[in-house]
């Protein structure tokens, strides 16, 4: 059994290339983007040399893909741009995708595909305050409205819909939300951001969607063994979820006594007005980095639950003390 | 024609630019983009708000009524797609290179006079406010005549475009036969031409890489960054660099002229005088300084005016340059760069661009 991890090099997919040799018995294809840096990857690769074989390959090239998808019997499609100039930035996930989605169709075997969506392709602006994000919550109805990354997401993941209806090839879509741990972004976007030098605490109260790295690679094992994939959507969350406000104060007291300047979301919601209003009457001198919407979906408190992955077998192998223990030691 | 109806063909980096600044102008709507792969024509279509977007530019052609297309796709394709559009009745805005070299750059400028239509490239920082202050100075004869310029143009391999040609040797820059050269020194040229006359100047070309730490075993091995150039006309002289090496990454130029020296930055946007010591002895010397000093922050006070009346935007230049481009066509004004400086710089590239071949082959 060959399973295909795109992105294997990145935050995400070392973890799941790790996870899929040691607890599986899948020989692990590995597909990274030309230039790419592969170093951790071969760390993981040399334990089992027989197993994982890693490949450069610009995913935009259908014969590319074409090649890369020869026998294998599961996708992990983990693959996405993180940053970049917009068309970048779709070139890099959605363009990518469809050359890899019309590989799998034009092949003569049955390929199971695991796609790797995002928490931002959901339409939380428009939910009450404190209201729970699950699978049934509505996708974005104006996903140019948010970032590049989630526009980019929502897209993509429009993509494998249409590919799952059209063509009926088995899949999961699994939606994690902020994945942390040793590597990964310091503190996410959800807790704050530092502005010219000042960093500006807007998460509060909020409950963070987090999930630890290995808990989330966990997810995708779980669901490649147990899910039934026929086009469901799992949320991926760790359970002892914490607040921004905690993240921050034990941020500081173990990694950097890190100065910041409250800013309550009704603050923000007004910032948010100010910056819109400057934007369009200077017609884009500065960019609109806040805005009404942006700000919603980001730092509205919201709710979150993984009951519907625990249904399916899921646990949380590092409860979130000890994830945030081990982030925060990477920091230091 | 009150309005008139644009589109865009090619759907990368620069055109999010050319759409910007098309909808800030009150002439003109983007009524359609196109790109060969439909997502991207999609997403630049849905963020912009145009309403209709294309993978097929005949198509678009046939089923729009387009009086000005914008090609902003990779140099390979502009001759033949500038050739459909001045075949449906348009005008055409080229992104630089106009073409892949001076035969066909010939070609196409003739092309479209023959059909009775216009042309401009987009040479956006010849009509920063840099640009536009040098040309008041040459205007009020604070410059003088210009004897020698010195253009500087860095490049950022390590930003996104950059990035984009690093990751794979399939990226069209290595298809062109200058490669990074061809795509970027239309803007260390276009500073040049402006004061020679001459229509093929004495050049001299040399260029190497300079990063050799990266060996990727393909095309990309081939990707020299570092160019120098001295030009020589009849009366003025010039040396043209293109640096990847050098941090920060600048853009100025320096003309020197029989009365003054001016130095224009088009990254802090600064345009400085030095008509040397205007006293004698060590006050002149003391007073020197002073008087750079006031320059510059001349420079930075019109930019803080600019910048508090909403006029200080990173494309400013090809705003300037398309809102010119369009008084051509609507009004019959000149066009904003003349074909015959199209026409030079192309001979230019293609001289520089020969002697590194040479010297590679050598």
């Amino acid at each position: 059994m060959i399973a295909l991890v795109t992105g294997a090099n990145g935050f995400l997919g070392s973890s799941l290339v790790a996870g899929l040799l040691s607890q599986t018995d899948y020989q692990v294809r590995c597909i990274v983007r030309p230039g790419s840096s592969i170093e951790k990857l071969k760390k993981t690769a040399t334990d089992f040399p027989d197993r994982c074989e890693i490949k450069y390959g610009a995913l935009h090239n259908y014969s590319i893909c074409l090649d890369i998808v020869k026998n294998v019997d599961i996708v992990f499609h983990l693959a996405s741009a993180k940053s970049g100039a917009p068309a970048e930035m779709f070139h890099g996930s959605s363009v990518t995708t469809k050359c890899l989605l019309d590989a799998i169709v034009n092949t003569n075997k049955t390929i199971r595909l695991v796609h790797c969506s995002s928490f931002s392709v959901y339409s939380v602006a428009e939910l009450k305050s404190r209201e729970m994000v699950n699978e049934h919550t509505p996708l974005e109805r104006h996903p140019e409205k948010r970032d590049l990354y989630a526009f980019s997401k929502w897209h993509q993941e429009q993509l494998i819909r249409e590919y799952y209806k059209k063509y009926n090839i088995p899949t999961v879509i699994l939606r994690p939300g902020v994945i942390y741990g040793p590597g990964g972004t310091p503190i996410s976007t959800r807790v704050g951001l530092s502005v010219f030098g000042v960093f500006l605490f807007i998460g509060g109260r909020n409950i963070l969607p987090l999930t630890y790295i290995d808990n989330c690679a966990e997810a995708f094992l779980t669901v490649a063994e147990k899910a039934a994939f026929e086009g469901e959507t799992y949320n991926i969350v760790d359970d002892d979820l914490i607040t921004a406000g905690k993240f921050l104060s034990l941020y500081r007291a173990q990694v950097l006594r890190l100065r910041f300047i409250r800013v309550p979301y009704p603050l923000m919601w007004l910032l948010s007005v100010l910056c819109e209003k400057y934007h369009v009457r200077s017609k884009g001198q500065l960019p609109d980095v806040f805005t009404r919407y942006k700000s919603a979906s980001m730092w509205k408190p919201q709710t979150f639950t993984n009951m519907k992955l625990k249904q399916l077998g899921w646990t949380m192998k590092v409860p979130t003390d000890l994830g945030l223990a081990k982030h925060f030691e990477y920091l230091t | 024609m009150d309005k008139l109806r644009v589109a865009i063909i090619g759907c990368g980096q620069i055109a999010d630019g050319h759409v910007s600044e098309i909808q800030k102008l009150g002439n003109a709507t983007v009524v359609a983009v196109c790109d060969t792969e439909p997502i991207i024509a999609e997403q630049l279509a849905i963020r912009f708000g145009i309403k209709t977007w294309y993978h097929s530019h005949k198509e678009m052609l046939n089923k729009e009524q387009l009086d000005v297309i914008h090609i902003c796709t990779p140099p390979q394709s502009h001759l033949a797609l500038a050739k459909d559009a001045v075949d449906s009745g348009c005008h055409i805005y080229v992104e630089k290179p106009l073409a892949l070299n001076y035969l066909e750059t010939v070609e196409l400028v003739q092309y479209v006079t023959n059909a009775h239509r216009k042309i401009t490239i987009g040479h956006n920082s010849e009509f920063d406010p840099p640009s536009v202050e040098m040309r008041n100075h040459i205007k009020n004869g604070t410059l003088g005549d210009p004897v020698h310029v010195e253009s500087w143009y860095g490049y950022n391999m390590g930003g996104s475009f950059g990035k984009a040609i690093l990751a794979s040797p399939d990226h069209w820059v290595h298809k062109l036969p200058g490669k990074l050269f061809h795509n970027n020194i239309n803007h260390m040229l276009n500073k040049i031409t402006e004061y020679l006359d001459d229509d093929t100047p004495e050049i001299h070309a040399f260029a190497w890489k300079r990063d050799t730490t990266q060996n990727f075993g393909d095309l990309r091995d081939d990707l020299y960054d570092e160019l120098r150039t001295v030009i020589r006309g009849k009366t003025v002289s010039a040396y043209g660099t293109f640096s990847s090496g050098v941090r920060p990454v600048g853009h100025y130029v320096r003309v020197y002229g029989t009365r003054s020296i001016i130095d224009l930055d088009y990254t802090s946007r600064s345009v400085a005088v030095d008509r040397g010591a205007l006293y004698p002895s060590a006050i002149g010397r003391l007073l020197a300084g002073y008087d750079k000093a006031w320059q510059y922050t001349k420079s930075a006070l019109k930019n803080s005016k600019r910048f508090y009346q909403n006029d200080f935007h990173f494309f400013s230049g090809m705003n300037l340059l398309i809102k010119n481009f369009y008084d051509s066509i609507l009004h019959d004004a000149p066009l904003p760069v003349s074909t015959r400086n199209i026409v030079r710089i192309a001979w230019i590239m293609d001289s520089i661009i020969s002697q590194i071949q040479g010297e590679k082959q050598s």
